[in-house]
Formats: structure tokens, sequence, C-alpha cells
């Protein structure tokens, strides 16, 4: 569906990356108190990145809980949680901090509703924040949300917009299996128009098409969704360009790329994570299986040229993808 | 469901009858393990069988376990039904999960048993989080996570006590310490000598258990679920047994002595058990013979359930990834059904 | 030379009774420190002497091996280690042949285990806990001073010990005769078959005898206490029946574990000489020395006798005043000459 087409006859509002996730989050501890969000100095202190912000004051210690840092710990407890009636919604301040978590992720988060042959559900929500573009420098910059995607038994999604990114949130709550929303970090101050009504989803395995066009497609995801509209836009007259968010990382919405490929015949993936064995090639590959004959040129890739994310800022803008590097790929192939 | 303790005669014939259980299933698993027809892994509990009773006999049936790679007799003392668990065992469609998890994932939910656990250390962040949602819903319930004296060394057991002590939650952690972490003795793996003195970390109590005495453990876990379900927080309950048998079936062995062996089977804890109730003229040797008669049925009932149950089909592989469908696994699933997955 | 006997209980401090009650937990890293406290005790003494360690799987023996001072001559025990009740009583008869003085660190649990085989040697008992009714919570090296000047002759040992008494039980049930021996108390409940290794349930307490008693003491020591004060050495001791306190003609407020407070029911309290049984007809109940569950028993008929010949309890503070009256821990010429 186009971005344009999900918000019309919808009342919404403007407002930032950051306040749609917080609006997400309060209609769903709203809605339902078994919902519990946790995290690192999500309470009191209103998270890091100040996403939580006053939800501690609103619901209290029993649905927004300080955890110890314990990522092993405060995850496994969601797991534990998730099986035994309550929604947890655990926060990874930086997603780098993931691989400390990770075997409660990958072995009992992942597997325990396959391995039990489906006699468990998993209603848990990990929001980690990604990126680079911040000088936080490689432990605090990552952007792995690949390992996730790739991983089975695990869902991810990974908003460009602010309705997106209240809207996949919701999604993921409401959600009876383990999802990941992956928030970059750059993008909590970029504003949109979010729908207001309090049962606006974006559905989990939906991307969004967010400017239409005929010459190339765009598939870009997160900070580089809205660095490749303003691209689109300065090309205009010259290029018609597509873009598309994919939001969900995993399922992914191959049906609507490969539906702009065969009319654009040209694709360029942007996305944030190192380029080599990564989202970027998933998204190509299935382009290619299912839409090999209306390709005309080469798809092309913009992302971290598989370095970590450096400190200094000359450093970091040199590995961080952006704008500029979605237009020369765009002109490569056209 | 564990609807027994040990505080009447009946309760008391019951929890031997478990423990014989236990050790007959473990010891038909692991012929049928030796026999290949049990595919994988088997970890058996022989030798262990006081700790997983009394520990349910001191819990309510809605109570939840989460379990260990060494789940078998835990299950057994939870309550769970012995056909559907050697059907598991045997990788077959009607065991507890469908033959998609085996001897070490076995779990049933709605009996409260949170799942046996392949990795080491893994059930007591489970036991925390269920405790959350117990303490979040304030339902009538605590949750235990049995871990092993292995287990105790690893990071996410000492996040998860810490997070349960500091949230007051109606948890109970168990260790089995069955003195050896796999092939390493104990003393090598922990510089505390009884692994309960951890507990003063987390500023709850800890104490030391004979595991080989079901009455011990029994009153430990019951004064760890009277503090849990007062809001006082967790306890750490460290109970010494000994496994009989290796780590996993097959196992050389070459660290322990026949003599160390021997002397942990000379206080086994079904002969001391099944002494006591003799001893109080609640049993007799025939009506022993009788109840091992009956057990040995059951095991045997469970066999041959196992043998008769279908193994699953090949397509079922495609379920149970989510709640809904993916069309990732969906595009699997449909070439697997039309030309049994040769082209994928 | 001088010789002392040292015993530490591994396992001291870490039962259920630090569930049910508020009894304290003592780990090894404690028990360690306190053992090479009672070594440097030692020294206090101008005498070298030699010191004798039980072995344990804990480290605690090695430890302090490894740390005592170095004008001891310290060694272990050969024995085998069983990491029961039985490793304090083999080490206990070994040094009712070889020691002048033995220090024990733990609770009353070890206290009886050792006394029971030590016979006249002089007993230094060192509460590793707060709540324990025969060893006293003193420091280590205060500990080991005593028993060094005991042990070298500063002091005459008659002068600063007491005997304490000990209760002899006689149990004949369906099963058969059972014996056990207490040395503070031999307490009774009901609590039919849960091998209970402490007092959950007051109500469950029906009574028991006691060699002492005292109300500052806690369990059944307190509740006799509370109605006539036994000293350790005083001759003989009490046998006393509760009965719910509703219905019994007279109760008593009393300190029954730590952490407990409560009203007893007292159906009859009897004074007792030494060689003086008290019979108890029992149903199915649970008997238990010095807070220790012991024996089941159904139907029994259990005979509770305090005898005399219990051991040498050290008076720790006495030991250390007769010292100083002596002048034996002062010195009336410059350390140089001295030496």
């Amino acid at each position: 569906m186009t971005a344009q087409a999900e918000l019309d006859g919808q009342e919404t509002e403007t407002m930032t990356v950051r306040e749609a996730i917080r609006q997400g989050l309060r209609e769903e501890l709203e809605r339902d108190e078994d919902v519990l969000i946790m995290g690192e100095d999500v309470g009191a202190f209103g998270g890091v990145l100040e996403v939580t912000g006053n939800l501690y004051e609103e619901f209290g210690e029993e649905q927004v809980r300080d955890t110890p840092i314990a990522e092993a710990g405060y995850v496994g407890a969601a797991v534990g949680a998730a099986a035994t009636g309550t929604r947890p919604v655990a926060e990874l301040m930086f997603s780098d901090f993931m691989g400390v978590s990770m075997e409660q992720i990958m072995n009992q988060m992942a597997k325990m509703r396959y391995m039990f042959g489906g006699k468990t559900e998993m209603p848990v929500t990990i929001r980690a924040t990604e990126g680079g573009g911040m000088g936080a420098a490689s432990q605090h910059s990552g952007t792995v949300h690949t390992w996730i995607s790739h991983f089975p038994g695990l869902k991810a999604v990974a908003p460009g917009t602010a309705a997106a990114a209240k809207g996949l949130t919701k999604a993921a709550i409401r959600s009876d299996d383990p999802v990941f929303v992956f928030e970059n970090k750059m993008i909590y101050e970029q504003k949109g128009e979010v729908p207001t009504d309090e049962d606006y989803i974006t559905p989990i395995g939906e991307a969004s098409v967010e400017r239409e066009g005929e010459d190339v497609t765009v598939v870009a995801t997160q900070r580089l969704v809205g660095e490749s509209l303003t691209v689109a836009d300065g090309l205009s007259g010259d290029v018609s360009v597509e873009v598309i968010d994919a939001q969900s990382l995993y399922p992914l919405d191959t049906e609507t790329i490969v539906e702009s490929l065969r009319k654009t015949g040209r694709m360029v993936v942007a996305d944030e994570s190192p380029v080599s064995y990564g989202t970027h090639a998933e998204i190509i590959a299935r382009a290619q299986e299912e839409a090999f004959f209306s390709l005309d040129a080469p798809i092309q890739r913009v992302g971290t040229p598989d370095t970590h994310m450096p400190f200094s800022t000359p450093l970091e803008q040199e590995v961080l993808p952006d704008g500029e590097g979605v237009q020369n790929a765009i002109e490569k192939i056209v | 469901m564990t609807d027994y303790t040990l505080e009447t005669e009946d309760d008391r014939l019951e929890a031997l009858r478990r423990m014989l259980t236990i050790r007959e299933f473990d010891t038909k698993a692991g012929h049928y393990f030796a026999d290949g027809e049990i595919p994988g892994f088997v970890h058996l509990y022989i030798g262990e069988e006081a700790v997983g009773v009394g520990t349910c006999a001191a819990l309510d049936p809605d109570d939840y376990i989460a379990s260990t790679h060494r789940g078998h007799g835990h299950c057994i003392a939870k309550g769970l039904d012995p056909d559907l668990m050697m059907a598991e065992l045997f990788g077959k469609a009607d065991g507890y999960c469908n033959g998609k998890g085996g001897s070490m994932h076995i779990a049933d939910i709605d009996s409260g048993m949170l799942g046996a656990n392949g990795i080491v250390g893994a059930g007591p962040p489970l036991a925390t989080g269920a405790a959350l949602s117990i303490s979040h819903q304030d339902r009538d319930q605590v949750a235990l996570a049995f871990l092993g004296d292995g287990a105790t060394a690893q990071g996410q057991v000492h996040e998860a006590i810490n997070q349960a002590s500091t949230w007051d939650l109606p948890a109970i952690f168990l260790i089995e310490n069955n003195q050896y972490g796999e092939a390493t003795p104990v003393e090598k793996q922990h510089n505390v000598d009884q692994l309960s003195d951890t507990a003063q970390a987390y500023d709850i109590p800890g104490v030391t258990v004979d595991g080989m005495d079901i009455t011990a453990v029994y009153e430990a876990v019951q004064e760890g679920r009277k503090r849990a379900a007062n809001g006082d927080g967790p306890t750490l309950i460290e109970a010494e047994t000994y496994r009989y048998h290796g780590h996993y079936e097959g196992d050389e062995q070459n660290y322990r002595t026949d003599e160390e062996l021997q002397q942990w089977k000379d206080r086994d804890a079904i002969d001391a058990f099944k002494a006591r109730l003799i001893d109080r003229d609640e049993l007799s040797e025939a009506e022993f013979e009788e109840m091992q008669a009956e057990v040995e049925e059951t095991i045997a009932d469970a066999i041959e359930f196992a043998h008769d149950a279908e193994l699953p089909h090949p397509q079922e592989a495609y379920d149970d990834m989510f709640s809904d469908t993916v069309p990732e696994i969906e595009k699997f699933a449909n070439r697997a059904r039309t030309d049994g997955g040769d082209s994928r | 030379m001088a010789h002392i006997g040292l015993i530490v209980n591994p396992s001291a401090g870490r039962d259920i009774r630090r569930l049910t009650g508020g009894a304290s937990v003592v780990d090894n890293y404690a028990k360690r420190s306190t053992t090479v406290c009672v070594l440097d005790g030692l020294t206090l003494v101008d005498e070298t002497v030699s010191v004798e360690i039980m072995p344990d799987k804990t480290g605690i023996a090695e430890h302090a091996i490894g740390e005592a001072p170095s004008e001891l001559d310290i060694s272990k025990v050969e024995m085998p280690i069983k990491e029961t009740a039985a490793d304090t009583r083999r080490a206990a008869a070994h040094f009712r042949e070889t020691a002048d003085a033995v220090v024990v660190l733990g609770g009353d649990g070890t206290s009886r285990d050792a006394a029971l085989e030590l016979g006249d040697v002089p007993l230094v008992s060192v509460s590793t806990g707060t709540n324990n009714v025969v060893p006293t919570p003193v420091d280590g090296t205060v500990a080991g001073a005593a028993a060094a000047v005991i042990a070298t002759a500063v002091v005459d040992a008659e002068t600063v010990t007491t005997r304490h008494g000990k209760i002899e039980v006689r149990a004949d049930d369906v099963n058969g005769e059972k014996h056990l021996t207490g040395l503070a108390t031999i307490g009774i409940t009901d609590r039919p078959f849960v091998g209970t290794r402490a007092l959950v349930d007051p109500t469950e307490l029906l009574g028991g005898v006691v060699s002492r008693a005292h109300p500052a003491a806690i369990g059944l020591t307190s509740v006799a206490g509370c109605i006539e004060p036994i000293a350790p050495d005083a001759p003989g001791g009490a046998a006393l029946r509760f009965g719910d306190p509703d219905e019994t003609p007279r109760s008593v407020r009393a300190i029954l574990a730590p952490g407990m407070t409560t009203t007893i029911g007292l159906e009859s309290h009897e004074s007792l000489d030494w060689d003086e049984p008290a019979v108890f007809e029992l149903q199915d109940c649970v008997i238990g020395a010095d807070g220790e569950r012991e024996v089941e028993l159904a139907d029994a008929t259990v005979t509770m006798t305090p005898t005399a010949n219990g051991p040498r309890l050290v008076d720790v503070d006495g030991a250390l005043q007769a010292a100083s009256e002596k002048g034996a821990l002062i010195s009336d010429r410059p350390l140089a000459d001295a030496e």
C-alpha cells in the first residue's frame, strides 16, 4: 500500500518518531494492563534516549519497570513472562548490547514455540536502538537487525517514518510472536503525520510505498527512507524514483518490492547494516528470484562498508550510508 | 499436576511411587537409547529422584517449574504423563512436543512445566519471568527454577536471581548439586564450598539440604514457597545429590571412581524413603513389590504407547514457527507439499 | 609441648533453620578467618604449642595451615573425611588421647558431637552463629588464647572449666530400642513424619528434657529457664510437658527459635536429679538432641535421663582472667633482655 493511501481518511497529528513510539506504547499500556515495559532506565529516568518519557509517571512501576543492567537476565525474564500470561516490552538501550542477551534470544525466545510443538505463545517485544551518526563509537552505534531477521523464529521490523514507528510498535506488542522493533536513533526527531486512531497498526510483513516513481525503485529502511525521499525530490524532473520503506524485515513484503521492480526495472537497496551477507543481499535475492527478467541493470547496495562505526566525525561520515550514496547508486544505473 | 504432598500416608506412598516411576522411566529410556531407538542424547535423572519429587510435593499444582537438560524426573514429579513423555523421546507425533523437542525440551506450560532446557543456566531467567507474570497479575502461584551446580557458574543465573531478589518476586532457585558439571567436579568450577553461600550476594536466604533425603528437600522448598507466596522474595536451596549414570548416556565416566559412586548408592534416596515408610508401618515389603510391579507396567505401557505412536509427517517440520504463517516458510512448505521438498 | 586440637565444622550454620527462623548464615570465608584468629590467639603464651586440625574438603584446614603464625607447629589429623558428623566425632576421639585442650567452631550440634568423644579434655566451644546454647559467641583470637593458657598450664584447668551435663535417651518403639545422647536439650515434636531439622510450628513441640536452663537461652532451654534456671554445671535437669495453652494450668513466654517468641502451654515441669529418668509415652513423633532432628518414633516409650559425666567446658573469660591475675600476661623486663 502506498503511504498516502494508508493515511487517507485517517485523522492524523504531526509528531516526531520518538513521540509516535511513545504514543504507541502509551496506547498499548492503556489497552492491556498485561503489557509491561522494562529496560535500563526506562522508568523514572524516562529512557536514555527519552523514548519512554513520562510513561512511568502515567502507569507506575508495575507496568514500567527499571531493570538492573543485566540484559540476559531481563530479556530472559521477558521470555519467561511472555510464556506465562503477560506481554512484556523490553528495551535494549543500544542494539549493540544484544550480544549480552543473545542466549535467551536465540535459544529460548526464538525456539520455545517450535521446540514445544506450538504449545506456548511468545508475545514479547524487544525495542532496540540502532545506527551511527552521533559519535557514539562502535559499541553504541551498531545496526544488527540482520542477525535477528536471519534467525528463525523471530520477527523484525524497522520503521522509517513516524507513522510506521507507532504502527509497528503497536503491531509488535499485539503480536503473539517475538517481534524486534529496531529504532534508528538519528530519526527520533524526524516529524511526520501519525494517525491518532488507537487501533491504528502497521501490519507486520507489509512494506509501504512512500513515493511513487517510474524509473528506479529504492528499497530503504530507517533513516535512509527519509534521505532517499529527499534524493528523489532532488532528482525529480530527471529521474522518477519510487521509494519503498521496507518497514518489516522478517517477514519481508516481497510482493510490494517485486511489483515495483517489475514497473521500474531498476533497484537500489539502502540499509545501514553492513553490506556483506546481509539484509541487502536477501532483498536482492528475492528480487531476482521473482523478477529476474524485469531487471534492466544490476541492483545496487547502499550500506555500511563492512566496518564498525568509528568515533571521529570524518571517519563516521565516511562509512555512514546516506542520501548521497543513494543518489550515486541511482545515477549509476539509470 | 503436583497434587501430592508428604503430609499424609497416601501422599507419601504417591511420592515414593513417583520416585520409582522416574527411576524406571529413565532406566528404560537408557536401554532404548542404547538400542538406538531413541535418537539424540538422553541425560538420566537416576539417583536424584528425591530432589525432583521432594520439590514438586512442596509446590502447589499451579506452580511453575523451569527444568534442565536432565528433566525427565522433574516432568514426572510435576505430574506429566509418561506416555506422552516417552513418545516425545521416541520422536513421535503424539509426544508432548509433537516430536519437535525430544528429551531435552519436554514442556507442558498448562501443567506448569516451562520446559526442559538444553542450555545450562537458561532456566532461571525464565522462572524469574514467570514469577514476574505471577506478581504482575497477583496470582497465587510461585515459579521454581531447577539448575545444576554447573549452571550456578553462569552469568545469566546470577542476573536472574539478582533481579528476582531485587523485585521480591515469588521465585525459588533450586540447585541440584550432583557434584559434577558434565565431567568436571564442582570444586573445580566454584570457589565457594556450599553453592547456597551465593545467596548472600542477593540478600536472600540460602540453605543446603541433603538431596538424598526427600523430606529435607520437601521442607526447604515448603519454606521457600511460603516466603515466595508471602512476597518475601526468592530463596536459594542447594540439594546435594548424585547422578548414578554419566552426564549423558554413554559417557565414559573416567572422572569418578566406582567407590565414590557406591558411597552415594549406599545412601540411595529411594531405599531410604522406602525404609522409613516400612519403619512407620505405612508400607510392607509386599506392598512395595506390588508398587514396583505397577510402576514397571506403567512404563512398559508408555513404551508400548511410544512404539505404536505415529512418526510426525515431514510436512509438520514447517509448523509452529509462529502464531501465524509467514510467506517465507509457506513457500518452502508449499514446495514440500507438491514435490516433497526436492526443489528447495 | 602443649598440644591443641582444633575442629571446624564446615557444614555448620547452613541448614534449614536459616529459612524457618532468624538463624544467621556463617560462610566458609568467615569460618576460615575465625580459624586463623584462633591460631593467632594460641601465640599469646610464651611457650610454643603444637596444633592439630581436623581435615575437611572445603579448604578450611588447608587455609589455616597456610596462614598459621610461623611459631606454631601445625598439622592435620590423619583421618578419612566423610563430610558428615562422623568426622567431628573421629577427630574428637583422637584429641581425647592427644590434646591438652580443644577448640571447636560450630553450633550446638557440632559441640555435642565433639563433647561426647572428648572425655576430660577441656573444650573451648566457639559459636560460629549467634543462636546456640552451649557454644559461646566469642572472638576466635580470645578463644585461642584461653585454650593456650589452659593447655600450657599457665592456669589450672580445674578452676576455669565447668562440667556440663548430658541427657541419655532410650526409646522403645515398634521397631525396637534406639539410643540418643544430648548435651543441653532433648526435644519432642509431634510432626509425625516430616523430619524437621527445625521447629517450624511451636504447637508441634510436645516437651522434652534439659540439662541446663536460662531465660536468655533459645529453645527448650529458654522455656525451662523461664520457670526455673539451671546452671550448666548444676546437677540434674528438668522435664517439661506441653499442651494447648488454652487448656494447660500454666503457660510460658519464651524464645523458641531465633526470631520466634511464643506462648507455650505448660502441662508440667519436673526437676530431675542426676540419673533420675523422665518417661514419655509417645505416638508419632520425632525426638531431637540439641536442635537437630534425630529419631522418628511410632508408639514409643521414651526414657530421658540427665547424667553427670558431660564435657569440661572452658570459661573463656575466667581462663584469661586467671592468667592475668597470675601475672602470666605481663613481662617485667625489657623484651630485648628476655631474648
